[in-house]
């Protein structure tokens, strides 16, 4: 990379940009190839992207991504200028598709700190193949070339051609441009475009200098220009000296005689001053904005860096903390302060805003994770011949972040399952009364603090019988068969190493994922549903909080220590009274409720914490719900409710020791640190 | 201080430019994303350059050029072009545009091009 461009921000922003382009181009693909269409408007668009990721590679000095984009930007030009009636639209996509692949992963390795260095040229090349084909199988190819405007003599004189007073000089210079500048007849006529304004005629040679044809011979010979003009050599000379790549000048005053023969000649046309002023062009750039404008709507967006939002987050922690430390300070206790509390309540009604516009910050929709699924179930109902149509609902919503990031990889996971075990081949299909073509959709909502989305596909649905018979394979069922419910049954899938699919694919079928699917949700703070009807489909239901940043919690107190439980996990808090108070045969302790029996843990006994309250009608059963079941959580008191900034347990208790059940700690208002428990850690261990 | 207006709907590109007129006599007092904008702002700054980016969205470069031609015969206009787009960097000379830089460009070849109009 060249030094110009070492500023990390350059390199940032050609990231940031050169990815999203990429991820509108691959969208736009796989739009046109289930319309199997080009539309105008789409093909320009598609040329412009690439433009632009060409142009700005290039600048970057990725020379490898350049070019690629440069040939695909080729070929969107001929199918743009020459609209071919036949392409063969399904290798024209795969090959888009498979420049974009190269792209991204060329991006990645940028961002990874590594230099681009994979080789195109294979890709390139096929490209180059490919627009060979299509041009082949297109009369009239030298349409590819835009008709050229009639040109006229390029004679330039100033406006006031009348009578010169002042004294005239003449003067000559030939001017020859560096080898491979390229465009010489457009340079040499911009050179002669700017030296009209300090001429008074200005003849050249050769004539209609801005031909393409012309472009050889001044690569050769130069081009001559006679210049009639007030000024004085200096300021002509320093101004052609301006030109850029300028290789050779001769540059040398005439004498008036000389001139006034050569200057005589196109007297005659020396009113043609007027430049000609090309058409407009043809309606193909109209289409062009037509397409774009609504896309395109001026905005005020700025970006802004992950961490910088992260450090504000937590700063708002912090504040959120530090304004109860203040506003609850025990050293305000029983004084009447109405000023104060005046004040007070001002500050915390700030805090609250501030801390909702910072959550709202760094929410962002769902789309982009929703719409990188279109391109997998193309590319696995291709490879295995299946039509599949994906459909999304709900992609607006909007998720934090952080979390974002976390159920791309499942989602993933999730999808190609739904298409590779779910979905049955179009002719089984076709045997069980189905569309030919199966459905699967992606949905996304709000359900209060959460959001819900589900995946839902019309295939073959879950096969109780053949799961149970695996897992009795696998040894992982410990009940008698009948007693398992069908939710039991499902959820053997979640298992690491369960696989019911005899031949495994390359898409999946591996028996990992669902597994790491699972964990990877569990880590925010997620869940997972599987429902299923037999040849009807599956419906598999992801619930994973809004955010992680902030929570609502239930203090409550155990000896010393203090506690926050996620309000979410929260069912219900009461005092037991005796009568339900029992224990199974192996002395464990239960509470029968409502015909329900939950296990408690003690708190106190499980972290080893000093109380004097061991008697459960003495303290306070919490009772939460777990991934599998529900159960009550004994406690000495609670403390009371309130939203808490979740923060990591420090490296160095993780790095040391790994605790059960605590998910992360939090500040309390007074400033003492409550540790956030993991409702689905708690349980006794084997 | 000279003023310049640069005109491209890539940000990259404009904080490229932005990046090598950095410590010179070149000050970019405003971007714009398309031709449109292009036109709004010019009239807006009065930049002594614009620098302008052929293909984008809304309304061309080319386009611009010749509206920006029409409304300020002296607007110096320098067109930045990919490679393989000679016709349209012809059409906008004729249309209008000064001067022409072929993408990529170093810092050098940018401000020996303004300095061309200064």
């Amino acid at each position: 990379m060249s030094e110009m461009f070492s500023n990390t921000s350059m390199l940032e922003m050609y990231i940031f940009e050169t990815t999203q382009l990429i991820g509108q181009l691959e969208n736009m693909m796989l739009e046109v190839e289930k319309k199997n269409s080009y539309d105008e408007g789409c093909v320009n668009e598609i040329f412009r992207l690439m433009h632009t990721i060409k142009g700005s590679s290039s600048m970057m000095l990725f020379n490898s991504i350049a070019h690629l984009a440069h040939s695909i930007e080729d070929l969107f030009y001929f199918i743009r200028e020459q609209k071919p009636l036949t392409i063969d639209n399904s290798t024209l996509c795969d090959l888009v598709l498979e420049g974009i692949d190269f792209i991204k992963v060329e991006l990645e390795k940028i961002k990874n700190g590594s230099e681009p260095d994979a080789d195109a040229d294979y890709l390139i090349n096929r490209i180059k193949e490919f627009l060979l084909f299509i041009k082949g199988g297109t009369p009239n190819l030298k349409e590819i070339i835009r008709p050229e405007k009639n040109k006229k003599q390029q004679y330039y004189i100033a406006p006031d051609v009348k009578q010169e007073t002042e004294e005239v000089n003449y003067f000559f210079a030939n001017i020859k441009f560096q080898k491979g500048c390229e465009m010489e007849n457009i340079r040499a006529y911009t050179v002669i475009n700017n030296l009209k304004d300090i001429s008074e005629e200005l003849i050249n040679f050769p004539e209609d200098i801005i031909e393409d044809e012309k472009a050889e011979y001044i690569r050769e010979n130069g081009f001559d220009i006679y210049i009639k003009s007030k000024s004085s050599k200096e300021d002509i000379l320093d101004l052609i000296n301006k030109t850029i790549f300028l290789e050779n000048l001769t540059f040398k005053e005439i004498e008036e005689k000389e001139a006034k023969e050569i200057f005589r000649k196109p007297e005659k046309i020396i009113l043609e001053k007027e430049i000609k002023i090309p058409k407009l062009e043809s309606t193909d750039e109209k289409a062009e904005e037509k397409q774009s404008t609504p896309n395109h709507v001026a905005q005020n967006v700025i970006s802004v860096s992950v961490t910088k939002l992260d450090q504000l987050m937590d700063l708002v922690g912090e504040m959120v903390i530090a304004e109860a430390m203040v506003t609850q300070n025990p050293d305000l206790k029983d004084l009447e302060l109405e000023n104060f509390h005046k004040s007070a309540r001002q500050l915390r009604k700030i805090t609250n805003e501030l801390q909702d516009i910072v959550m709202s910050i760094r929410m962002v929709p769902l789309s982009t994770t929703f719409l990188k699924m279109h391109r997998i179930v193309r590319d696995i109902s291709k490879k295995q011949g299946k039509e599949v149509e994906l459909q999304l609902i709900g992609e607006e919503t909007e998720v934090d972040k952080n979390i974002i990031e976390h159920i791309g990889d499942p989602l993933m996971h999730l999808i190609r399952n739904a298409v590779d075990h779910g979905i049955e081949d179009g002719d089984i299909r076709e045997t069980k009364g189905k569309n030919k073509a199966g459905k699967i959709i992606l949905e996304a909502k709000n359900a209060g603090s959460d959001v819900l989305i589900i995946i839902k596909d019309d295939g073959k649905g879950l096969n109780r019988d053949k799961l149970i018979e695996k897992g009795l394979e696998k040894n992982l069922i410990n009940k008698p068969i009948e007693e398992l419910t069908d939710k039991e049954v499902y959820n053997l899938i979640f298992h690491p190493g369960f696989s019911t699919k005899e031949n495994v694919t390359e898409f999946s079928g591996r028996g990992v994922g669902m597994d790491v699917v699972v964990k990877n949700l569990e880590a925010i703070g997620g869940s997972i549903h599987v429902d299923s009807i037999e040849d009807k489909g599956t419906t598999i239901t992801l619930k994973i909080p809004l955010t992680l940043a902030i929570i609502d919690g239930m203090n409550v107190r155990v000896g010393e220590a203090r506690y926050t439980i996620p309000l979410m996990n929260v069912r219900e808090s009461f005092r037991p009274v005796k009568e339900q108070l029992i224990s199974d045969p192996d002395g464990n302790e239960m509470i029968m409720l409502r015909g329900n029996c939950y296990p408690i843990y003690r708190l106190h006994e499980f972290y080893d914490v000093k109380t004097n309250i061991k008697n459960p009608m003495e303290g306070i059963l919490v009772m939460v719900d777990q991934t599998e079941k529900s159960s009550c959580i004994l406690v000495d008191e609670l403390l009371g409710q309130q939203p808490v900034v979740v923060k990591a347990l420090p490296n160095f208790i993780k790095n040391t020791k790994n605790i059960k059940g605590i998910g992360g700690c939090t500040l309390l208002g007074d400033g003492s640190i409550s540790l956030i428990l993991d409702v689905n850690g708690i349980e006794y261990g084997e | 201080m000279k003023t310049v207006l640069v005109v491209d709907d890539a940000a990259f590109m404009r904080l490229s430019i932005k990046n090598m007129l950095q410590g010179t006599d070149y000050q970019v007092v405003a971007e714009a994303e398309n031709g449109k904008e292009a036109i709004e702002k010019y009239l807006e700054h009065k930049p002594d350059i614009v620098t302008m980016d052929i293909t984008m969205p809304v309304m061309t470069g080319i386009e611009a050029v010749r509206e920006l031609v029409k409304k300020d015969p002296n607007a110096k206009v320098i067109m930045l072009s990919a490679m393989g787009q000679e016709q349209m960097v012809k059409d906008a000379i004729l249309s209008g545009a000064r001067s022409f830089i072929v993408k990529p460009f170093k810092q050098e070849i940018l401000l020996k091009t303004f300095s061309q109009f200064i």
